[in-house]
């Protein structure tokens, strides 16, 4: 199988070959495309984008904390199509997780890291699940919403094996 | 007619005494044995009386000379922490040439006995900013430097950073400004040296 020369043969390809992966796609500026991807397929779908699609390097991961529900956000590079795709996730607001695409790019890794450090997003699956820029032991996710300004007290992680 | 019994001495060491009884004479006495007496009697004697004094004594003398030595090269631990750390880096440079008091940064904490915390703290790195504290060896002093470290500066409510570094171990001066620039650094040391001079001169 040839690789994909253009974006819109990518999705097209993408349509037959991983059927039911995607549930909407939206334009936005400055990237080829944004999908919606239900969680239990992004894993299927990133697959495909890899091996499939040319898209070789997934240079973000991030998560958004919309109060009623969870998002995350994948950005991913194809030199071949010389553009971003971006795909979405939508998780519900309680006990947010999906799966993680550290398998699929080494990248992400770290990414998801961060994402689960600072907004509670769990990612199942994950080869290295620690929190990346709070110490380990400590009890907060401070970039949601849901999080108020505490005295130093709380915040301090009295462990030395961190 | 000779026994020989053994009494416990206040301080918990043995001590052989030599009895002798009715008009034979004194019996004769090895000499080692004497000396071992004079041993174990000895050192209870060096520890309660003798030695306190002697370290007493070589303290006083030494002191001064030993107080001087140390506030005149006062050896801060090279670490930069954040912005802080630039104005460090130039207190060191050609134009305030902080060498010439004696402040001489070195790698490692083994080898200081000043720690300059110029920057922000996070919790994450609190935890080693102790073991640092913890390696440097006795006599060792502290800087806060900059606002960041001296009460957490303008991330005092962040989630992540420690509002003052003095949660973690005491510090000796406290240095303000947002940086300050390197005067104020090399007038925050020569204040540790006057107050070294003085709590323990
Ligand atoms: S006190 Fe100001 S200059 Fe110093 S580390 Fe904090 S923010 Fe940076």
């Amino acid at each position: 199988m040839t690789a994909v020369s253009s974006w819109p043969e990518a999705l097209a390809r993408l349509k037959a070959e991983v059927p039911d992966a995607i549930t909407g796609e939206s334009a936005r500026p400055g990237v080829l495309a944004v999908l919606a991807v239900p969680a239990p397929s992004i894993r299927r779908l990133a697959t495909w984008l890899r091996d499939e699609g040319t898209f070789s390097h997934c240079s973000l991961v991030l998560g958004i904390d919309w109060i009623d529900h969870m998002e995350v956000v994948y950005h991913l590079w194809s030199d071949a199509l010389k553009g971003y795709l971006e795909l979405s996730v939508t998780l519900p607001a309680e006990d947010p997780h999906v799966d993680s695409l550290g398998g699929v790019w080494g990248g992400a890794i770290w990414h998801e890291r961060e994402t689960w450090d600072l907004l509670g997003i769990r990612f199942d699956g994950h080869p290295d699940p620690r929190r990346l820029l709070m110490p380990e032991g400590y009890k907060f996710h401070p970039l949601r919403k849901s999080f108020e300004l505490r005295e130093p007290e709380e915040l301090e992680v009295k462990s030395r094996h961190v | 007619m000779t026994d020989t019994t053994a009494s416990t001495h206040s301080a918990g060491t043995t001590v052989v005494t030599h009895l002798h009884k009715g008009d034979s004479p004194a019996p004769e006495v090895p000499t080692e044995q004497i000396l071992a007496v004079s041993a174990k009697e000895f050192i209870p004697l060096w520890k309660e009386n003798l030695q306190g004094l002697v370290n007493k004594g070589m303290d006083t003398l030494t002191q001064p000379l030993f107080n001087w030595a140390g506030r005149n090269s006062l050896f801060p631990l090279h670490l930069g922490l954040a912005c802080c750390a630039i104005e460090f880096a130039a207190g060191f440079g050609a134009r305030w040439d902080a060498e010439r008091f004696g402040v001489v940064p070195r790698s490692s904490p083994r080898q200081c006995d000043l720690l300059i915390i110029n920057g922000t703290v996070t919790w994450k790195f609190s935890h080693k900013l102790i073991t640092l504290w913890e390696q440097m060896p006795e006599p060792k002093w502290a800087i806060a430097m900059g606002n960041c470290a001296t009460g957490g500066g303008p991330f005092r409510t962040a989630y992540s950073v420690v509002p003052g570094v003095d949660k973690l171990f005491p510090i000796d001066v406290y240095i303000a400004g947002c940086p300050p620039r390197p005067e104020a650094m090399l007038d925050g040391i020569l204040r540790l040296e006057r107050l070294i001079r003085e709590r323990h001169g």
